[in-house]
């Protein structure tokens, strides 16, 4: 087990590393520089403003010079400043990473929460309306646009019935403390976290459903039935339980992929995550920040594989994981 | 061929999404004669509401637009974007993920290392960056969709041909003195064409919803009018014109969801074996 | 031997006067949008920035309307008849955030190093200045070289906002933590920023106006989609939607619901201008009559009244009729198909086609973009638009890598400051977006322009702003479009929320919420 979590270990950082690179190269690439950007927002600029500026940011600096020092303090754990706001990337980061874990993890508990139980019915019963409707929805969910998804559910729910806030993270200004911050926060939450979740839930249910079809088939499932088990014993402690393996695995790699769906639910709803953080990086040049984000989202799902890994092996010890 | 549609027919959802995806075809090909103005053209007056002028059934949008001519046009430029961007993630996941499976070793470690890192980015936040920074344009969308997109493909290769290379024709070719890119692309390569098809039709569909949020962001091509572009467009308009994002959404959703039943019934009737893969890709 | 030129303090003070009995108290929600870098206007001077920032730095004036100067900082000063001495004498008792006094030492650190250091429009301004002097702790003395007439109209809040010598003599301007704490003299004061949410102020109690500011906090909300802005005025979350907050389409039926007021107000000073790059060194560009061809295309009516709501006022020229000096002379330009074309035939353009650049500013220019694109397919030019970003626009444009590409920009009170710099022949610099772009180059142009800045006294100014305006029209350099309107939206419950020329910017210090 320790062999296996160092070579991963090892793995990752390599990854992490390419990334960090590659990154940096493509993101130079990007026409203009912060400063340009800035310079355009002042409304007024100057050669001397803008040298000003490319000097205080290090971008006189030749591009392998800024790579190096840029990879020198990654090493180190250092993602250095963000040029515009003047303010360490981690820290920026830091601050918005809880919203963007709450979002996402949130819509990921639901997702595989519903998304399995709904499979699981849907498996069950084969066949019927039910199944037939189960499916129905759940491929109409996948194919609906996210943020056309998530428009929809603006309008209906907090225009029109205004059961629910449409954006933002909490209620500003209110001087909200403990408990009634949790649900204030938890309210706020509902809406971005459903749409966000809808899409993958279907996904899962779909997945389940096929697999605990599949799995219905095997061998000793029908040993199971020979011994005059019941149904719903049969469905619950030998088909569910293996038709998961490959829904959990699933859901392991797709952990990370929320992040990436975050960035438009977040700009829908006022959402104060990495994603958007990562959209107006983009959007400023601010590099140093968005290789940030990409950085620390890059560790975030090479975290989550490499706990799918771990559950996985511990979940069924007959797989070899280092294969 | 008539063992295939016996199999496909049985899935009904596959058979409805067949018509569906004809239709929508039928209107790619024949926008340019059922409008022959531009969909770009400022015909009647702005915000007119759908079913209220017979030439103008769908209503226009914010500037005066013909919203059905947009559609119609919209349709050739969705699918084409879905298509091509499908090909192109084919051509680069197809080849890697083929030599990681014949080769294996160290080629496949590479390899899939190099598959690996573009899994390890959150795939749309990828594309927004791609696209970004190569300044949004029709080519720059596909090459940024086709990039996000080819790792799947990779995989679902790269297991194929791990199980394909085991078998009795492919030792037989070995034995025979056939070179191994001969091997791979006679022998191999052919049999691993049913999950291909299969896995592709679910890429158009997700190619064409990666587009349309990519346009949502403001990140589409000013000069084409696909589906994407008309709801990024209307979504401001949203509360006083429901329809210009409205009718839009819902032919994505149509489509979408009718490359995905087809796909299902392809897969049931290209290879019953291969269902699960299939879905999982 | 001087003449008290201006002003009766009192005069001044009309304006909340004559309003009914301000109370104080409440706390107000508005926008911010985009989420600015900073709010130290030393430093950042973008919109957003500006709206908050303005209510914690001040400067010497304020302007009405009219941009006629009105007490800040200054509470009167004087101007010398040869037009070369001005004398600013200023208010008593003003406090810096963190009680320290603020003085004519103050002014001078600025006006001299501060912002010599950080600010282009600053430098440009002070190369009128021989120099500054400041007999005592409240008085500042500016003598110019020679006459200026466009000096008085140098003092806004953002471009010469004064702040603390004692916190950042001898420091890294740029790096000084106190651009996080944030120590100006307004009517407000920074309390909390939280990014990506919102940035909090709170009633500066020591203020030297009494009984002002009135409202007790000010909630500057970050609310990155404009449909969700809308939303959070609608629900009541925020409850004023500074100009250019909400995508002009919601702006109709927003300025429809109940208890909402709309003013086009508080745009004098900046008096945005919007026109169309014509890249005057590329082929057809550089034909003055293809230039017309393109005025004459364009269907500026049209985008006034379905992009912009009929907000704003189609352009007559290189000036803004809200800037002093402006004139209707010379040549017009109304929508004319036929005639565009027969400039073109003319001409003999060969329909080669051309790029257009749009604005990356959200929908309302996209939009703009797509009928500019009509227009002018409507008349046989073909064009195809470059979508971009914002670095790729200051970039293009900077570089003069463009056709044709859609920009506007404030005029800042005087034809001398924001307008003869997009026209000058000594402007034309690769690497900034906002001189002449163009690369027009007339000697006869930059001759007027040259005099007009530097005469004295104003009716000499107007005489030469006249000749170069109809010679500027009739050569179009640019295409102009539109004097844009930005409504601000907001709960009639809030008195008084605009009493500049630089509207909720500078500042909030005479609003007040009605109980």
């Amino acid at each position: 087990m320790t062999r296996f979590l160092a070579g991963r270990l090892v793995r990752a950082v390599f990854i992490l590393l390419v990334i960090t690179v590659s990154n940096f190269f493509l993101i130079h690439a990007a026409p203009g520089d912060p400063a340009a950007v800035m310079a355009g927002e002042s409304g007024d600029a100057d050669p001397q403003f803008l040298e000003q500026l490319r000097e205080r940011f290090g971008l006189d600096k030749p591009l392998y010079v800024q790579l190096g020092i840029y990879v020198s303090h990654v090493v180190r754990l250092d993602l250095g400043y963000s040029y515009r706001q003047q303010l360490p990337v981690l820290d920026l980061i830091l601050e918005r990473l809880p919203a963007t874990l709450l979002l996402s993890l949130s819509a990921f508990a639901v997702s595989l929460g519903l998304g399995i139980l709904a499979g699981a019915m849907a498996a069950a019963r084969q066949g019927r309306l039910s199944d037939t409707l189960i499916s129905l929805f759940a491929l109409i969910f996948y194919a609906t646009p996210l943020f056309w998804l998530a428009l929809m559910a603006v309008l209906l729910f907090s225009i029109e019935l205004g059961w629910l806030p449409g954006f933002g993270y909490e209620t500003v200004g209110a001087g909200y403390a403990g408990f009634a911050r949790a649900l204030d926060i938890a309210k706020h939450l509902v809406l971005p976290a459903m749409t966000l979740g809808l899409f993958f839930m279907a996904v899962y249910v779909r997945m389940t459903r096929a697999s605990m079809l599949e799995v219905s088939q095997m061998d000793f499932v029908k040993t199971a039935k020979a011994k005059g088990l019941r149904p719903r014993v049969i469905q619950r402690r030998h088909v569910l339980r293996n038709a998961l393996l490959p829904v959990v695995t699933l859901a392991g790699l797709q952990a990370g992929q929320l992040v990436g769906g975050a960035v438009l639910i977040e700009t829908v709803f006022a959402w104060p995550g990495i994603g958007r953080l990562m959209f107006e990086a983009l959007s400023q040049r601010d590099y140093n920040l968005l290789l940030g984000v990409f950085v620390v989202s890059a560790a975030m799902v090479l975290l989550f594989n490499l706990i799918t890994d771990v559950l996985y092996r511990f979940v069924d010890p007959r797989i070899r994981v280092a294969s | 061929m008539t063992e295939f549609w016996k199999r496909f027919s049985k899935h009904r959802g596959a058979v409805a999404g067949l018509v569906i995806l004809f239709l929508i075809v039928l209107l790619a090909v024949l926008a340019p004669f059922l409008f022959p103005k531009s969909p770009w053209a400022m015909v009647q007056r702005p915000f007119l509401p759908p079913f209220e002028n017979a030439t103008y059934f769908l209503g226009t949008d914010t500037m005066g637009r013909d919203l059905a001519s947009g559609l119609a046009h919209g349709a050739y430029v969705s699918l084409l974007v879905g298509l091509v961007s499908t090909v192109v993630s084919l051509l680069i996941g197809i080849p890697i993920g083929a030599l990681a499976g014949y080769f294996g070793g160290i080629v496949d470690d590479v390899l899939m290392r190099f598959t690996e890192l573009f899994q390890s980015v959150p795939s749309f936040a990828l594309a927004v960056v791609l696209v970004a920074i190569f300044q949004p344009s029709i080519t720059s969308i596909v090459v940024a969709i086709a990039i996000v997109s080819w790792p799947p493909v990779a995989r679902l290769l790269r297991g194929e041909v791990m199980s394909l290379k085991s078998r009795d024709f492919v030792d037989a070719a070995v034995l025979s003195g056939q070179r191994s890119f001969t091997i791979i692309w006679r022998q191999i390569l052919p049999n691993t064409l049913s999950p291909i098809i299969v896995l592709a039709s679910m890429m158009v569909a997700a190619a064409i919803l990666v587009e349309s949020a990519l346009s949502f962001m403001g990140l589409g091509d000013a000069n084409v009018m696909s589906w994407g572009y008309i709801i990024g467009a209307g979504r401001t308009v949203i509360r006083q014109a429901w329809w210009v994002s409205f009718f839009p959404g819902v032919a994505i959703l149509l489509t979408v969801l009718a490359l995905n039943l087809v796909g299902e019934g392809l897969n049931d009737a290209l290879n019953p074996r291969l269902s699960r893969k299939g879905r999982q890709a | 031997m001087r003449r008290l030129l201006t002003i009766p303090f009192a005069l001044a003070l009309t304006v909340s006067a004559a309003l009914a009995d301000p109370v104080s108290g409440g706390k107000l929600d508005l926008i911010v949008q985009p989420e600015p870098p900073s709010v130290m206007i030393g430093i950042t001077t973008n919109g957003p920035a500006l709206l908050v920032g303005g209510n914690i730095y001040e400067s010497l004036l304020r302007y009405d309307e009219n941009l006629k100067p009105m007490p800040s900082l200054a509470k009167s000063w004087e101007t010398s008849e040869d037009g070369l001495t001005y004398t600013f004498h200023l208010q008593e008792g003003v406090k810096w955030h963190d009680g320290k006094p603020m003085t004519s030492a103050d002014v001078m650190f600025s006006v001299e190093d501060f912002l010599m250091k950080l600010q282009p429009r600053h430098r440009n301004l002070m190369s009128h200045v021989a120099k500054v002097v400041a007999p005592d702790d409240n008085t500042v003395v500016f003598t110019l070289k020679e006459p200026f007439e466009a000096f008085i109209r140098g003092f806004a809040f953002y471009t010469m906002p004064i702040v603390p010598k004692h916190i950042y003599e001898g420091t890294d301007y740029q790096t000084n933590p106190a651009n996080e704490k944030l120590i100006g003299t307004g009517p407000y004061k920074f309390a909390e920023w939280k990014r990506g949410s919102y940035i909090k102020l709170v009633k500066n109690e020591d203020y030297y106006l009494p009984g002002k500011p009135y409202i007790d906090e000010l909630y500057y909300h970050v609310i990155p989609d404009g449909a969700s802005r809308a939303v959070a005025y609608e629900t009541g979350q925020v409850s004023v939607l500074p100009g250019g907050s909400v995508e002009n389409f919601d702006i109709p039926r927003l300025s429809k619901l109940a208890n909402t007021c709309t003013t086009e107000k508080g745009w004098e000073y900046f008096a945005p201008l919007s026109w169309l790059w014509l890249n005057n060194r590329k082929p057809p560009m550089d034909n003055v009559k293809f230039r017309q061809a393109v005025m004459f295309a364009l269907d500026r009516e049209f985008a006034k009244d379905v992009l912009w709501n009929g907000y704003g006022k189609v352009s007559t020229g290189p000036i803004s009729s809200k800037v002093p000096f402006y004139a209707n002379v010379g040549p017009s330009y109304p929508h004319d198909p036929a005639k565009a074309k027969a400039l073109l035939k003319e001409m003999g353009y060969d329909g080669k086609p051309l790029k257009l650049l749009p604005l990356p500013y959200g929908e309302t220019w996209q939009r703009w973009a797509e009928a500019v694109k009509q227009n002018l397919a409507d008349v046989g030019i073909p064009v195809e638009i470059e979508s971009t970003d914002v670095a790729g626009w200051n970039q293009k444009t900077s570089q003069w890598d463009y056709d044709i590409a859609f920009t506007y920009l404030y005029q800042n009170g005087d034809p001398a400051i924001g307008v003869d710099r997009n026209y000058k022949s000594s402007q034309i610099a690769k690497g900034n977006p906002f001189n002449n772009v163009e690369g027009y180059s007339n000697p006869e142009v930059d001759k007027l322009f040259t005099e007009a800045a530097v005469a004295f006294p104003a009716a000499k100014r107007q005489e030469l702003y006249d000749k170069v305006q109809a010679k500027l029209r009739e050569d179009v350099p640019v295409a102009w479009l539109l004097e844009l309107g930005f409504p601000t939206i907001y709960n009639c419950n809030v008195e008084n929320p605009i009493s500049t020329a630089s509207g909720l910017p500078n500042s909030l210090r005479d609003a007040w919420i009605k109980k």
